[in-house]
């Protein structure tokens, strides 16, 4: 093996067709029999759109300027977190017939489970792409910026989505737990308000969640218009590290005996 | 020629978690009754096993029902590890622990071939040159698009053993899946794993039947409470 690093992923790279085929027969039973199939995922965040524009226009005014985006930024983000997260809990037991009759790498199923849910929620964002000089957005070329900010995004919750697949498999109460965090996790970040209105005691307590720099790095992106300061990248980065170093490592730890405890 | 698998003194313990808490009000009230509190009790299920199977070579393993028959062949396939011990393989292992694991009943069974043969870990350009194959020997040719909820479990099991085979493994680990559909195709399964072996393939096929394996190996173990208790040569 001349290269270490290309002999560490070579198991992995040998199952790349079992990811792909894994993540099309998850699409293809969500959508059988559905005529109109993968045009749904348009509808949700089509009719999310459409909802906030009325209610935010006619019912409540917002100070912030073109804020329909501001918030369809935040919450289609958050939507990935939370779907991918909640999903990843039950990755491995839903798949504990596959783990019991035959070797892979395990990590490849809440690799796939994530996966999955990115696929679906690329189709969503088609929809913000659509609408969005519409909603007041603006193409600059820190644009080209995104996808690295996103793959920054994705890397941070696959972290969390190998700790808590692992983790649902001693306690299997965790998704209901997560479920509820989720809720809570929607008013931890700024998605519906801008953190610069918070006083002091939140406004740190709110900067400390690692949501709070990503939804930054993107409301910088996607609804100011600027490229995102660079010490916010930073600190995402730092927090993407962690996620993933912790998430493998208890991944690592706890795969060898998951057949055992399924 | 380096031996296809070799099992050095390989032990396995389970640990039998009695009353296990699986959620949090079990947890809990586990705290206040005695009765509900997790019991360990370890369990020995492989006790120092050892042999050596050169390539090409047949092994039958006999035994009663919980014997650690199938503990084994997980061992050697690297689902489990073992406590004890080591085993080394050389060569393309195949579990066939369960035929058409990853089958989906939603999805054809076309669709099926290739999910089930990239859980062994092959490509879809290398499924795409077998499918061919794998649909001939399943003889299913006219259902292969209907989704496998439509099939019966025979056919299923068809389908799961034809791209078992078709995979050309170096090393078959079958686990008691020999009785396959109807008489007609039994045989056929029967005359394609002894082809297999005239082409060189190892095998370890655990039987309930001392007549099939008299007939496939050229060994066999008999394992009792997870001991060896008596192996021919
Ligand atoms: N995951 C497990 N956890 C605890 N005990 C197990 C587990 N798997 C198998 N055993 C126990 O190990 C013993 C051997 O099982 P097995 O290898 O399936 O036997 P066989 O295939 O010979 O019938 C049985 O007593 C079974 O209850
Ligand atoms: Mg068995």
């Amino acid at each position: 093996m001349p290269n270490p690093i290309a002999a560490t992923f070579r198991p992995y790279w040998q199952y790349r067709d079992l990811v792909r085929n894994l993540v099309i027969k998850d699409l293809k039973v969500r959508y059988q029999g559905a005529v109109l199939g993968f045009f749904w995922s348009l509808g949700n965040p089509l009719a999310l759109i459409l909802l906030y524009d009325f209610v935010f226009t006619h019912v409540f005014r917002s100070d912030l300027p073109n804020y329909i985006l501001y918030l369809v930024v935040g919450v289609l983000h958050y939507n990935l977190f939370s779907q991918a997260v909640s999903q990843s809990c039950e990755s491995l037991t839903s798949a504990s017939g596959l783990i019991q009759k035959i070797y892979f790498p395990r990590i490849l199923v809440p690799t796939s489970s994530l996966l999955f849910t990115l696929v679906l929620w690329v189709v969503a964002i088609l929809i913000l792409v659509v609408l969005y000089p519409f909603l007041g957005g603006i193409y600059h070329w820190g644009l080209l910026l995104y996808p690295l900010i996103l793959g920054l995004y994705v890397a941070f919750i696959w972290g969390i989505a190998l700790a808590f697949s692992v983790l649902q498999v001693e306690f299997r109460d965790l998704k209901h737990l997560v479920d509820i965090a989720l809720m809570f996790g929607f008013w931890s970040a700024p998605i519906v308000y801008d953190i610069n209105v918070l006083k002091p005691p939140f406004l740190e307590i709110i900067s400390m969640n690692p949501l709070t720099q990503f939804m930054d790095l993107f409301h910088a992106l996607l609804y100011a218009g600027t490229l995102p300061a660079l010490n916010h990248v930073l600190i995402a980065s730092a927090w993407t590290l962690g996620a993933v170093s912790v998430g493998m490592v208890l991944f690592r730890r706890k795969a060898r005996h998951l057949v055992e405890d399924l | 020629m380096p031996p296809a698998i070799i099992v050095e003194h390989v032990s396995k313990e389970f640990i039998l978690r009695h009353n296990r808490a699986m959620g949090l009000k079990t947890r809990f009230l586990s705290v206040f009754h005695k009765n509900k509190r997790e019991k360990r009790e370890h369990f020995l299920a492989l006790d120092d096993v050892s042999f050596t199977l050169e390539k090409g070579e047949a092994l039958g393993l006999l035994g009663h029902n919980g014997s650690g028959k199938s503990t084994l062949l997980q061992i050697i396939a690297g689902i489990l590890q073992p406590s004890k011990g080591r085993v080394i393989t050389n060569g393309r292992v195949a579990p066939l622990i369960q035929l058409g694991v990853g089958f989906n009943p939603e999805l054809t069974g076309y669709e099926n071939i290739f999910l089930n043969a990239s859980l062994y870990g092959f490509l879809n350009k290398e499924i795409k040159r077998r499918v061919k194959s794998i649909i001939e020997f399943s003889e299913l040719e006219h259902f292969i698009d209907a989704p496998l909820k439509n099939y019966s479990s025979g056919m299923q099991m068809r389908l799961g053993f034809s791209v078992a085979v078709n995979l050309q493994p170096d090393i078959l680990l079958a686990d008691e899946i020999l009785a396959v559909g109807d008489q007609a195709f039994q045989d056929k399964c029967l005359n394609k794993i002894a082809e297999m072996r005239r082409n060189g393939m190892s095998l370890i096929l655990v039987s309930h039947s001392q007549e099939q394996v008299n007939m496939f190996c050229d060994a066999f173990l008999l394992l009792d409470h997870g001991q060896v208790v008596h192996r021919t040569k």
